[in-house]
């Protein structure tokens, strides 16, 4: 199948799992940060479906980035309630590591550990797993993530050799075989080719079929060809949410309109 | 300036920074190497009531004691500050500690050796001993050592630690999986150098850990010990007596090839840590 097919057939399954299913994977409400005395967040709640695509854009400093590590507890000092499949991420099974354990987050730059591929991906598993992990789990994760087919004749190459494209989806293979119950990906596609980019996206759509899937851009159009839930921030503030199609079709907010035609908000 | 004259010149100011250290080597190679023998380095040490007759290895061996115990004591502790200042440190408290080591590097080395006399020698009745001696040098290379280590982790790509941290390693898993595997050759690099820096250390030992003679083999921790250093310093104001000097320069070629060795296998580490 070819990478636009994929992206038709991700599109379709997604739409259709959010109609379907109104349940919610994660609750947000009133998240505020402050960050050395400035405000970072304000009152920001949202919440996720249990499937499918959704796409946090916003101007460069709109506090997208630190949202996500948020969600996945590398900030805590934030205030609010969030919960995570029904369960309040404070107090979380296990604790914070269990709870990061199952919500993948895939940073802007890949950043890979000095060993062979193979490591890279089974590297968050405990020292037992590790062990015992399979060549066809580690298959199905590189399948997951658009990689299979370009590694799987040196799984025991160094992975700092790789593209910066491909280490990318490496990063997403490696938080796919924890086997987590959310992705959240911070700009994953910043500063790639075009061809690495088209990649990544339509393997994002795939996991989004079965899994949510929070992808923060700044490219409107990488958000059109992603589709899915948008959730708009400018200064903290989350400005504007709902359905992409509406989203982009009919902004409601003079802040998000100007967003789209310009690529700037000035909302402070 | 065109810049066969701005190289000219660098080249003049750089010329003493070479020449004198090498100057000062070659001379005690020259003076030290023909009064080496056998006999002097490894020659029994029995029956020397004054340091200039006896062999050179109880002053090697109580060196090397005082170095590796010093070491010991404080390796442990600098890479513990380095992952506390790391881990769990606020931002005011890495300032403090920061300031506080900078501020302990720059102490002169017998102020460190006063403290230890009035401290540990007379008010702990601790005595001159090798323990003391430790303690201090132990003290001294602290700073430098948890400086060293907190570079070491300073340099480790932020992303690496913050990946480790998305995928749900706790601290000790990233210490041991990310950190030590990154981190080792800077590590042991600064600790090489520490080793180096606790035996060219002669003011503090010379207050705390050791005599002139007398002492082959320290009995226990609480006994003194000789040392090179203090050998050379003691032999040194026998400028009368020829057979003392000699042993001095000999002394003082033994001391620098120890320190010349733990210096090169910093620096074959640090190529290491390059590559």
């Amino acid at each position: 199948m070819n990478i636009q097919k994929k992206i038709d057939v991700g599109l379709t399954i997604q739409q259709s799992a959010i109609k379907a299913d109104q349940a919610h994977s994660l609750k947000l409400s009133g998240l505020s940060l402050e960050l050395g005395g400035t405000p970072i967040l304000r009152d920001i709640s949202f919440a996720l479906p249990v499937h499918g695509m959704n796409i946090l854009i916003g101007p460069s400093g709109a506090g997208k980035s630190t949202l996500l590590r948020c969600l996945n507890l590398l900030h805590q000092s934030w205030q609010g309630d969030l919960h995570i499949m029904d369960k309040d991420v404070r107090t979380w099974p296990d604790g914070a590591d269990a709870l990061r354990r199952a919500v993948g987050l895939i940073a802007q730059k890949p950043s890979l550990f000095p060993c062979s591929i193979a490591q890279n991906v089974v590297f968050g598993l405990g020292r037992k797993a590790r062990k015992q992990v399979s060549d066809e789990h580690i298959e199905q994760v590189l399948r997951q993530a658009a990689l299979w087919g370009e590694v799987k004749d040196r799984l025991h190459d160094k992975a700092l050799t790789l593209s910066v494209g491909q280490q990318q989806r490496l990063c997403i293979a490696r938080a796919l075989a924890l086997a987590p119950k959310m992705l959240l990906l911070d700009e994953p596609t910043a500063s790639l080719d075009p061809r690495s980019k088209q990649c990544i996206e339509a393997s994002l759509l795939e996991l989004a079929a079965t899994m949510p899937v929070l992808c923060v851009t700044h490219d409107i159009e990488q958000a059109k060809r992603l589709g899915g839930q948008i959730i708009f921030m400018c200064d903290g503030h989350l400005i504007e949410s709902g359905d992409s199609v509406d989203f982009f079709a009919r902004p409601e907010r003079i802040e998000s309109r100007e967003f789209l035609r310009w690529s700037v908000c000035d909302c402070s | 300036m065109n810049e066969r004259h701005a190289k000219t010149l660098t080249m003049m100011l750089a010329l003493p920074a070479l020449l004198l250290p090498a100057v000062c080597l070659l001379y005690i190679l020259f003076k030290g190497i023909p009064a080496l023998d056998w006999a002097m380095l490894f020659g029994s040490a029995q029956g020397a009531s004054f340091g200039s007759v006896t062999a050179l290895w109880p002053q090697i061996t109580g060196s090397l004691l005082l170095m590796l115990g010093a070491c010991v004591l404080a390796a442990p502790v600098a890479f513990g500050g380095a992952l506390f200042y790391a881990l769990a440190a606020s931002h005011r408290q890495q300032k403090v500690l920061l300031g506080m080591m900078h501020l302990l590097v720059g102490i002169p080395p017998i102020v460190y050796g006063l403290c230890g006399l009035i401290v540990l020698v007379h008010l702990l009745h601790w005595g001159i001993s090798l323990l003391t001696g430790m303690v201090i040098l132990a003290v001294i290379i602290l700073p430098m050592l948890l400086l060293n280590s907190v570079n070491a982790i300073n340099r480790i790509a932020v992303g690496r630690t913050e990946a480790a941290h998305a995928l749900g390693l706790s601290n000790g898993e990233i210490i041991r999986r990310v950190w030590l595997p990154a981190a080792w050759p800077a590590l042991l690099t600064g600790l090489l150098l520490g080793m180096a820096r606790a035996l060219s250390e002669t003011a503090p030992v010379l207050f705390t850990a050791t005599v002139f003679s007398g002492v082959a083999w320290p009995d226990s921790v609480f006994s003194p010990v000789t040392s090179l250093q203090t050998h050379i310093f003691y032999l040194a104001q026998e400028g009368a007596n020829a057979q003392a000097v000699d042993i001095a320069w000999a002394s003082a070629v033994v001391l620098v090839l120890l320190v010349t060795v733990l210096s090169f296998s910093a620096s074959a580490l640090r190529k290491i840590r390059v590559h």
